[in-house]
């Protein structure tokens, strides 16, 4: 039988004993003196460290600004797919010529993992911004595409139906029926879009980067300092929890006010 | 002898900081190898009762038993055939109607000849192998009932089992039900917002008001049905001609009506 | 895109055919033919292929096409199935048991948030750059996945089964292999198809940056070579084997749920 919700406190026991037994277990381990502290710190070290690269700067930079280096690239990929992709998705879902044409291509790439392409990245921007551009946009653009493309296709026939008997012409019917009825799959798209984007980048970052939180941790992966490397993972997941929240909240404001 | 009794039963909800009573001192007795119904308006409580005999819900206040033991727990002793069919989308019909019947520990040659008993009593001949996104609402509907049969219940309870059906398929339900029920007779709590329904099936119907549920009239059917020997007419819509047929579904309408509050939109 | 039109079976080869003679020919065109592209920045199709034959014939980056892929696939499967399946004992545990969920739940939330690629400088941290660190990426990158999913693939069976499933007294391994694994079967598959292609990409990711064979270090010596033609092939190889590894789950998806209507 599906159990019935635990009580509140019940609930916040339970949660306590398994956060902190993970970290008793974590620190336990640090504090062994199987390895030295540099390999497995402790939560607290990790702390601490993640504290003292928000002020100083490691490998050129402050974590604050490694960040902004990141968020930059992010936003340009990021945009850019937006940018082409809902457009393309709805001109394709219009026009079946431009579908036929574009979608074997699509299929054809959509399959190569977006860090497939950093040699290409590598070869044509070398250690420029174009780099981590190109992979990331490689990342987030197939779900903007086909969530666009989807969502423009399955437009409730009987909304075009509506709008047609009350005659309305063929650019109010796309612009003022169709498109509003998209946005929901558009923002949908454009969330999965976010993630995937936001996950690129860090692999892009490994490898062709020479600034940003992904050579930070690169970088301090080379200095033996797991502190710094998980400060770097820590700084990713807080600002990839950001984003999707954002983009969840702008989801959920769109469906209330659809009553969806 | 197996009865259903509901002793002075409350069932109080605490929602959102209120309490809400959704039934309020039932007292009912269904009793052995009885077609009871319940009819009542939409929230009045009626489905809460079924449930508290199934052992899916618990009352607040009073007792529900059956057969003399107070009703903990759900069990294939009480039977429930679902509004929803529930029947399980990763098995065959045959699998489906067997299930209970494993968990009774039924040796195989038994649970063969009960379960090719109501395959063939429900008309499910030759979908045995069929899964049930293969067949229609009816149909699965008829698997839910083999199912709940073949166990051999103490009791039968059904929660509007015909509500999720068009109104054609629902009526050759009725009438199969009623064969059914009359071959195989037992103790049965239906559920029932259809007046028409509770009337051709019932032995008694049980008429609840609005929330908070009380029972607000008993009556008797099987005393008309069989003086106007109903069973022996073929057609539900012939039945649904028979004076006391019309007085006893007048009646309950009025009833109704009156728990109606202006402006109801249901 | 994946809107079925029911062509009859040559139509849609044709179409296909034409398509891909179409593609052939406009690369060809814009390469080498009419130099809108510069052969430096995108090869030419014979380039392409004169990289596919030497990797095919006589071995690219310490090894042959074949020994590329191989190594590869094996990594990712055994990676996979590991962490699929500690994945989806763990979520079906947490669907099941608020209690359990109560207790994994903190931890598994820190996790979430990290992206697999993530992991790689960590892994390798720990366990060198051998293939111990890959496994432990794969393991993460494919873990996640497979919890949500098999959670969710239970919280979305519908009550009334579980309510048939009391009534008609269900219980222990019967309760778990006859209700709640078949229901949340679906899910659980979803999941899997994301673990696979989380698995994947990571393998290629942590190949990219320091292995010894592997498909992902066709890429990396074909970038340090400069050599775009093997990078093509590279990333074709790359895109083939992750695509007939997910067709190769959906089979296996297919025939493990019989009862599914198929879209």
């Amino acid at each position: 039988m599906l159990q019935p919700r635990l009580a509140t406190n019940r609930w916040l026991q339970l949660s306590a004993i398994g956060a902190i037994g993970f970290l008793a277990v974590w620190t336990s381990a640090a504090l062994s003196g199987l390895t030295s502290r540099d390999f497995l710190p402790t939560p607290w070290d990790v702390l601490q460290r993640f504290m003292h690269l928000v002020r100083e700067p490691f490998s050129g930079a402050t974590l604050g600004m490694h960040l902004l280096s990141s968020l930059q690239r992010f936003g340009m990929g990021f945009g850019l797919a937006a940018l082409v992709g809902v457009p393309l998705g709805l001109l394709m879902a219009r026009f079946r010529w431009l579908d036929r044409l574009v979608t074997p291509a699509f299929e054809a790439v959509r399959f190569v993992a977006p860090i497939a392409w950093v040699p290409f990245a590598a070869l044509w921007f070398g250690t420029g911004i174009g780099g981590p551009v190109l992979i990331i946009f490689m990342g987030a653009f197939p779900p903007v595409l086909i969530n666009t493309y989807r969502g423009a296709r399955q437009v409730d026939l009987k909304y075009i139906e509506a709008a047609q008997m009350l005659g309305a012409s063929h650019w109010r019917a796309m612009t003022q029926v169709m498109l509003p009825a998209t946005v929901p799959s558009i923002v949908a798209g454009l969330r999965i879009s976010a993630g995937l984007g936001w996950q690129s980048l860090v692999g892009a970052e490994l490898i062709v980067a020479s600034s940003g939180v992904g050579y930070l941790m690169v970088k301090g992966q080379a200095a033996i300092s797991t502190a710094t490397v998980m400060s770097g993972m820590l700084a990713i997941g807080v600002v990839g929890v950001i984003i999707d929240a954002a983009l969840r909240r702008v989801q959920l404001t769109i469906e209330t006010r659809r009553g969806l | 002898m197996a009865i259903i009794r509901f002793e002075h039963v409350d069932r109080v909800f605490h929602q959102n900081g209120q309490d809400f009573t959704a039934l309020k001192d039932i007292n009912l007795e269904v009793k052995d190898r009885e077609f009871v119904a319940i009819v009542g308006p939409s929230g009045c409580g009626k489905t809460t009762c079924m449930r508290m005999a199934a052992g899916l819900e618990h009352p607040t206040g009073g007792t529900v038993s059956v057969d003399g033991v107070v009703v903990r727990a759900p069990g294939p002793d009480r039977a429930v055939v679902f509004q929803q069919f529930a029947l399980f989308p990763w098995k065959t019909v045959w699998d489906n109607v067997e299930f209970g019947l494993l968990s009774l520990g039924i040796a195989e040659a038994e649970r063969r000849r009960r379960i090719e008993h109501y395959i063939g009593l429900m008309g499910l001949h030759g979908y045995e192998r069929a899964y049930p996104h293969q067949l229609s609402g009816g149909m699965q509907q008829r698997v839910a009932i083999a199912r709940a049969y073949v166990l051999d219940p103490k009791v039968l309870l059904m929660d509007e089992p015909f509500g999720a059906l068009d109104a054609q398929t629902r009526v050759v339900m009725q009438e199969e039900l009623v064969r059914l029920a009359r071959q195989h007779p037992r103790t049965v709590l239906f559920i029932t917002h259809a007046v028409e329904e509770a009337v051709y099936l019932a032995d008694r119907i049980v008429v609840m008001s609005r929330r908070p549920g009380t029972l607000r009239e008993i009556l008797d059917v099987k005393s008309a049905r069989q003086a106007e020997r109903w069973d022996e007419i073929e057609r539900i819509e012939d039945v649904m001609d028979q004076p006391t047929f019309v007085h006893l579904r007048t009646h309950v309408w009025k009833l109704l009506r009156e728990q109606q509050a202006p402006g109801d939109t249901h | 895109m994946k809107v079925a039109s029911g062509q009859p079976w040559w139509r849609a080869l044709l179409t296909t055919a034409l398509a891909l003679a179409g593609a052939l020919a406009a690369w060809q065109l814009l390469t080498a033919t009419w130099g809108v592209i510069s052969p430096a920045r995108f090869p030419p199709p014979l380039e392409a292929y004169g990289a596919l034959r030497q990797i095919v014939l006589d071995g690219y980056s310490n090894g042959r096409l074949h020994d590329h892929v191989l190594r590869s696939v094996v990594l990712v499967t055994m990676g996979f199935v590991v962490a699929s399946a500690a994945g989806v004992a763990l979520g079906l545990a947490m669907g099941a048991s608020r209690v359990v969920e109560a207790v994994a739940n903190p931890v598994f939330l820190l996790l979430r948030p990290i992206p697999p690629l993530a992991w790689i400088p960590l892994a390798i941290v720990w366990l060198g750059l051998g293939d111990a660190a890959k496994m432990m990426v794969i393991f993460m990158a494919a873990f996640v996945p497979s919890v949500i999913n098999s959670y969710t693939g239970v919280r979305q069976i519908e009550r009334p089964i579980f309510e048939a499933a009391a009534m008609l007294d269900a219980r222990g391994v019967r309760y778990w292999r006859e209700v709640l694994v078949p229901g949340a079967l679906p899910s659980i598959f979803t999941g899997l198809r994301l673990s696979l292609q989380a698995s994947w990409t990571t393998l290629v990711a942590a190949e990219l940056v320091g292995a010894i064979a592997g498909l992902g270090t066709i890429l990396n010596q074909a970038a340090q070579d400069i050599y775009p033609g093997m990078i093509v092939v590279g990333m074709a190889s790359v895109a083939l084997c992750g695509w007939i590894m997910t067709q190769g789950l959906g089979w296996i998806e297919r025939r493990a749920m019989p009862w599914r209507v198929v879209h």
